[in-house]
């Protein structure tokens, strides 16, 4: 949990311009001596300050926490979460953005707390760090904008971008590969789960959808060792270089998932027993995320 | 990618009605003050944006090339009109219709920025004219719409809710009010202006130069304020009562102008009866200050020093006992001042008495012949003034604001055929007779009486005050004489509505009758004299003295200004504070929570984002075994309150949530039990 105290207040353009001109009535007042032409400035002034502490107010004394990361395949969009919370009275438009162009904007009314999603661009393979995050508001009149600064070690996993269209996959270790995966579309249905961000399309069980009974995704129960496969960084053409190889076997280990076949993986410096299942395929795909040359 | 620039989209319907809402507001403050079809034409460009559909209007494009044309016609139009466009007025119509063109052709947020300052200086334009109670309140609603339009143009509201920004701007004015008082009693004034005011900006009702029929009378017809005066005794009688102006000494057969020369006076040597009073005078564009007749001191901004003499840095006095302000009289002045009540001063020298006998030759030749024929039958020349005066006291003279016309020769007129006159047809018609009979004499101008307010105490002297009486040399003094006082002493008594029958246009603030109206008018002329008084009137005098009062006579700048900043942190947090204790009563279990939640975390245990109320408890229970019971209460109370049913026993619950959280222990405490 944060609370911070840094907050940065400066006037938007909309805001000099409004200075500018309480400048301007008030040299006119001076000059003619307007009594009330002073009064008038100095209201707008004093409604101009007003203004600056309520946008310090909105960001004051907010509490920002981190949820956590998403996972996502570079050249997709990966997900943080956050918190907001808010002890106070309301806060409106309250803007929080990372390093991309994209920003969320939050009202929170009195004593709620918030979940925010920030989507990133995830060009890169690898542990992509959440960054410096920045909430802004321009809240009430637009004339002053309000920041401050959060820094997170929050950091989400990109794996690489499966190779599309890849190459079939491997022949099994068994060699008898091809009967087996004959078999491997009539795997038995396990059950359903919650549908979640990146399950592929052919999973997503669509009568359940239709019925209106929200969104599934099929589970299947791979049997060990049928069609049980060996994936090897060595076994790759020469020619492939290190990026289009982890591409590959990304691609690779997806397909394993849509056939439910168990699978071993093996890249210079991670070796990954024989296995299937979620976490097994997140274990390879954060291995090949990671993978480092050399 | 902070200061980005926002994108450009159009504004909404409801932003443009915001806009045109604060900009009619600003329009609606001036628009009395421009001429018909000026006003006319800007509020008519504002409604035609808003009431036609945006399709029926000439594309954006189109207006951005039209509307240049347009406000340039308007500024040809106003100049022809004006014969010159770099004055007050002119200047005020371009901005008016100028506020109306921007208004239709404002296309994105940008342009309502823009919009929204143009608006505010036109708002400000209205005190050139006026700065009355009236005018003050006129500028709420703009300023009310002000924080609407801003907050619109921030984020287009999405529905036409339209109080809930007023009442938000509302508040903010009132919390921006103590930084306006702090600006407003301390930012520096300055004595004059920092460059020339437009030349018309002084043309004001008041008494000018030149004086020939019909000049007076028609300045009778006003009911403003010339001045007001607080006595620092009793006010002298109405008789006494004659507020010297403008001295004209010389003549032209028809008018009455000054001599161009202004020579240095000195003050009349003070006579028995002095008596001290401060007058605040309004502006009138020239440079006269009055006083009673005759000034024993000069005027000063501050206390009166009757020390001074020769002439302080508001004024001087001239030979013939005119206070001359060193610049225009543009705002408000208030000066103290103490008067000798007599009704003559020495005259200086042979000079004067060459001068005030100057007559053209060839004017008006039955007055002279009348003149020299009388003095001929008379043995002294105070003979000759009281044959003068009982001529108008016993011959069918008539004291009228509507003379008949006057002929070529307008004192033979006057004084042989019509014999209907107001007191500048006597005043001149008498100077004129002395003249001709060979008695230095001239016309003196000003006001005469006033009219006592009960509430308040002070003398209100109206335009409608404004005399015309005479000065003759005798016996090397300075004699005031009043020939309007011979054929109409009533006036001189009771002023002008007194003097003459209710047929007369006499304004109605003259008149004897209609008192209860009157009444009214005298509570809310009181009412006025402290507005200009303490606010109107606030300049670098009253400044200067309040900071005295204050104990601040003697702060450098520097120490102001640390002082000016030191309230301004102590209202924003006391400003802040209240939104504090607003939240706490607008969701007062939720303010006691997260003060509780506060208390723990300072003491070592953070809630985590996710952590319900009961978990939290149980997690400070286990910790503080010993406070178990009561963080279990807290945690129970607050969970109910927030997710349980809506129930009759709300407040009870408060009420113990409430008296838990005031039971937790310090922080500081937990701290070293754990």
């Amino acid at each position: 949990m944060l609370r911070h105290r840094r907050i940065y207040v400066l006037p938007t353009r909309r805001g000099l311009a409004l200075i500018a001109t309480i400048a301007i009535m008030l040299v006119a007042s001076m000059n003619y001596a307007l009594a009330l032409g002073f009064a008038l400035t100095f209201l707008i002034a004093g409604l101009v300050a007003a203004a600056l502490l309520h946008t310090y107010r909105n960001l004051n004394g907010l509490a920002v926490s981190p949820l956590g990361a998403g996972e996502a395949f570079a050249g997709t969009e990966l997900v943080f979460t956050l918190s907001l919370g808010n002890a106070s009275s309301a806060r409106q438009g309250i803007i929080v953005a990372t390093g991309s162009e994209r920003s969320v904007s939050v009202d929170l009314a009195a004593g709620t707390t918030q979940i925010v999603q920030l989507v990133a661009d995830a060009p890169y393979r690898g542990r992509q760090l959440l960054g410096r995050v920045t909430l802004w508001t321009d809240f009430p009149m637009g004339l002053w904008r309000g920041w401050a600064y959060v820094h997170f070690p929050l950091s989400g996993i990109v794996y690489p971008a499966p190779e599309a269209p890849a190459p079939p996959l491997p022949p099994g270790r068994d060699g008898s590969d091809a009967r087996k995966s004959a078999h491997a579309a009539e795997a038995e249905l396990a059950g359903l789960r919650d549908y979640q961000r990146g399950d592929p399309l052919n999973r997503i069980a669509w009568k359940a959808v239709a019925r209106g009974a929200g969104w599934y995704s099929k589970q299947f129960e791979g049997a060990g060792g049928r069609g049980a496969l060996q994936l090897e960084w060595a076994d790759m053409p020469p020619g492939l270089d290190t990026e289009a190889r982890l591409s590959r076997l990304t691609a690779w280990v997806l397909a394993t998932e849509r056939e439910a076949r168990a699978f071993a993986l093996r890249v210079p410096g991670v070796e990954l027993p024989m296995g299937h299942g979620a976490a097994h395929r997140r274990a390879a795909l954060t291995a090949l995320a990671l993978y480092r040359a050399g | 990618m902070i200061f980005a620039a926002a994108p450009v989209t159009p504004l909404t319907r409801i932003q443009l009605a915001w806009l045109g809402a604060l900009v009619l507001l600003a329009q609606l403050t001036v628009a009395s003050h421009v001429l018909p079809w000026v006003a006319a034409a800007g509020a008519a460009l504002v409604l035609i944006r808003f009431v036609l559909a945006p399709d029926r209007l000439p594309s954006p494009r189109l207006r951005r090339l039209l509307l240049p044309l347009l406000a340039a016609a308007v500024a040809v139009a106003i100049r022809i009109k004006f014969g010159y466009l770099l004055g007050r007025d002119p200047c005020v119509a371009f901005l008016y219709v100028l506020v109306g063109i921007k208004y239709l052709e404002t296309r994105n947020a940008r342009d309502g920025g823009l919009l929204i300052c143009l608006a505010l200086f036109l708002l400000l334009t209205q005190f050139f004219y006026a700065q009355t109670i009236a005018a003050a309140l006129l500028m709420l609603p703009a300023l009310l719409v002000l924080g609407g339009a801003l907050a619109a143009l921030r984020e287009a509201p999405a529905d036409s809710e339209w109080k809930a920004p007023l009442v938000m701007t509302a508040r903010m004015i009132a919390q921006g009010i103590p930084i306006a008082a702090l600006l407003f009693i301390f930012f520096p004034r300055l004595a004059g202006p920092l460059w020339g005011m437009p030349t018309d900006a002084g043309a004001r009702t008041g008494l000018s130069e030149r004086m020939q029929p019909g000049t007076i009378g028609s300045l009778s017809l006003s009911d403003e304020v010339a001045f007001r005066v607080d006595f620092e005794s009793a006010p002298p009688p109405p008789s006494l009562r004659y507020w010297r102006g403008p001295v004209l000494a010389r003549f032209d057969g028809e008018a009455w102008t000054p001599f161009a020369l202004l020579r240095r006076g000195q003050l009349a040597r003070p006579a028995a009866r002095t008596i001290d009073y401060t007058v605040t005078l309004e502006p009138h564009g020239q440079r006269w200050l009055f006083a009673l007749e005759h000034p024993a001191s000069m005027p000063s901004r501050t206390a009166l020093d009757p020390a001074q003499s020769g002439g302080t840095d508001l004024a001087f006095l001239t030979f013939d006992q005119q206070l001359l302000a060193k610049a225009p009289i543009t705002q408000a002045v208030r000066y103290a001042q103490r008067s000798s009540l007599d009704e003559s001063f020495p005259a200086i020298d042979n000079v004067e008495r060459r001068e005030n006998l100057q007559l053209p030759l060839d004017r008006n030749p039955r007055t002279s012949e009348f003149a020299r024929e009388l003095r001929a039958s008379v043995d002294s020349d105070r003979a000759f003034i009281a044959a003068i005066l009982s001529k108008f006291r016993n011959e069918a003279y008539v004291y009228t604001l509507t003379p008949s016309p006057l002929g070529e020769e307008p004192v033979d007129g006057f004084l042989f055929d019509t014999k209907r006159g107001f007191c500048e047809h006597y005043a001149s018609a008498f100077v004129v007779l002395l003249r001709a009979a060979g008695i230095p004499a001239r016309v003196v101008t000003g006001y005469q009486g006033g009219e006592i307010n009960p509430d308040g105490e002070y003398l209100i002297v109206r335009q409608s005050d404004a005399h015309a009486w005479a000065e003759v040399l005798l016996d090397g003094a300075w004699q005031r004489f009043d020939p309007t006082a011979a054929v109409a002493p009533s006036r001189i008594e009771h002023g002008i509505g007194a003097a003459l029958p209710l047929t007369e246009p006499v304004p109605y603030l003259a008149r004897l009758d209609m008192t209860w109206l009157k009444n009214l008018r005298l509570h809310w002329d009181a009412i006025n004299y402290q507005w200009q008084r303490g606010v109107v009137g606030f300049n670098i005098d009253r400044q200067r003295n309040l900071l005295r009062d204050l104990g601040l006579g003697n702060a450098r700048p520097w120490q102001i200004v640390a002082l000016a900043a030191g309230v301004i942190v102590v209202w924003g947090a006391i400003v802040l504070g209240l939104a504090r204790r607003r939240a706490l009563r607008a969701d007062p279990a939720a303010a006691l929570w997260s003060l509780a939640c506060r208390r723990l975390a300072h003491a070592g245990l953070r809630r985590s984002p996710e952590e319900g109320p009961l978990a939290y408890a149980q997690r400070a229970a286990r910790r503080w075994p010993q406070w178990g019971a009561l963080f279990a209460r807290i945690g129970e109370s607050y969970a109910l309150l927030r997710y349980g049913p809506d129930s009759a026993q709300r407040g009870e619950l408060i009420a113990s949530l409430r008296a838990s959280v005031a039971s937790l222990p310090a922080a500081r405490r937990l701290r070293t039990s754990s």
